[in-house]
């Protein structure tokens, strides 16, 4: 699963960014097109929905959402992780 | 299912202000609703005036929007015209307790089985900030511009006393605890009061020095304190910081109750 915001919902209140206990949501820099600062994603796989959903078949955690004033915080299927091989040459 | 699906998502997004707790509520609520596994045909969602009480437009059920202050009367009409229905009330401290006080404790007395959600956010919002029965001594607002001198009500403390079945009180932070509360609220037949301290950075924040949407967050945050650990606080004669916020859960009891299926 992917966490992702909304941004024709999200009002920039920065309340996600309180309530995380991993810190993922960081207050954002640049406005977007309505002029809302929405907040920028620090390394959202570390999310435990985002790891854990498949396994338990339930949300998990998942404060950010219901805190979210404006229902803008939600996760998204992926596609499942494909090992890919690289070789580098020096 | 998650709340999603309780809500009109055409209507989205909402009217509320950026950091405006109502929304994190709504969200307690239809979780809820959704956890319990409800009939979104059986469940009527009913609100009165108030930026709180607009909750009421965003939720896929049938809902009356309806006159301030009277949101609970709608409510019992429902409730007693079709008692298999699963009533809820979305309410403000405006709302609630000034226009509509006596409806108030009088459902409190009937012990009508209604799920009541009070976002308290302590000041009239939707109309420019005046200064409601819960807008706490000392509170600037545009009706109190040198600070509240009244005493404010205890909606929970109120509710109990009138004789509803299950109080409790958390705020828009303990958004868990909330939605356990409001699920406890709609299995317990009778009367079901849930007050919720809310944030409203523009009207309340903005004048009382919780410039930042965050502010209130904190106050809620650090400020809240167990029912259990008042009770103990007080048992022992200890003091209670005055500006505590005490949560939990206040009564749960099995008094009689009007307006459940035969
Ligand atoms: C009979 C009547 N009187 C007054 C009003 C004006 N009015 C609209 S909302 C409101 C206050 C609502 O306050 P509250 O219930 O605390 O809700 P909030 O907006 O704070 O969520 C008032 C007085 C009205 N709409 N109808
Ligand atoms: S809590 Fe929601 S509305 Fe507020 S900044 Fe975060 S994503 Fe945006
Ligand atoms: S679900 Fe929990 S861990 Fe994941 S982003 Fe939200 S608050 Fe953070
Ligand atoms: S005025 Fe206050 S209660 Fe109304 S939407 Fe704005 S923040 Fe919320």
């Amino acid at each position: 699963m992917k966490l992702v915001i909304d941004e024709e919902r999200c009002k920039g209140c920065n309340l996600c960014t309180m309530v995380c206990p991993y810190r993922i949501f960081r207050p954002g820099t640049r406005a977007n097109r309505k002029g809302i600062l929405v907040p920028e994603l620090d390394r959202p796989e570390r999310c435990t929905n985002c790891r854990l959903n498949r396994l338990y078949g339930r949300t998990l955690c998942g404060i950010c959402q219901l805190t979210c004033p404006d229902q803008a915080i939600s996760w998204v299927d992926e596609k499942p992780y494909e090992p890919v091989r690289m070789e580098v040459e020096y | 299912m998650t709340f999603e699906t309780w809500l009109r998502a055409d209507r989205l997004p909402h009217i509320w202000c950026s950091g405006c707790s109502n929304g994190t509520i709504l969200n307690c609520t239809l979780t809820a609703v959704d956890d319990l596994g409800l009939d979104p045909d059986r469940t009527v969602f009913v609100g009165g005036i108030g930026c709180s009480s607009r909750s009421v437009g965003y939720v896929a059920t049938d809902s009356l929007h309806t006159t301030h202050g009277r949101a609970l009367a709608f409510a019992t009409g429902v409730k007693l015209a079709d008692p298999t229905l699963n009533v809820l009330v979305f309410t403000g401290d405006g709302d609630l307790a000034a226009i509509g006080g006596n409806h108030f404790i009088h459902s409190c007395r009937r012990n009508i089985d209604l799920t009541v959600v009070c976002m308290n956010n302590l000041i009239y919002g939707m109309t420019g900030g005046q200064g409601s029965p819960t807008t706490p001594p000392g509170a600037l607002s545009t009706t109190t511009p040198y600070g509240a001198s009244e005493p404010a009500f205890d909606l929970a403390q109120l509710a109990v006393a009138a004789g509803a079945n299950y109080v409790a009180r958390w705020t828009s932070y303990h958004v868990r605890e909330l939605e356990r509360a409001i699920r406890a609220g709609i299995e317990t037949p009778g009367l079901s009061f849930i007050e919720v301290r809310a944030s409203c950075p523009t009207n309340y924040g903005r004048r009382n020095r919780l410039r930042d949407v965050t502010d209130q967050i904190e106050i809620f945050r650090t400020r809240s304190m167990l029912k259990a650990k008042y009770d103990r606080l007080v048992a022992a004669g200890s003091p209670v910081p005055p500006d505590a916020i005490v949560v939990g859960e206040f009564v749960r009891r099995a008094n009689p109750v009007m307006g459940v299926p035969p």
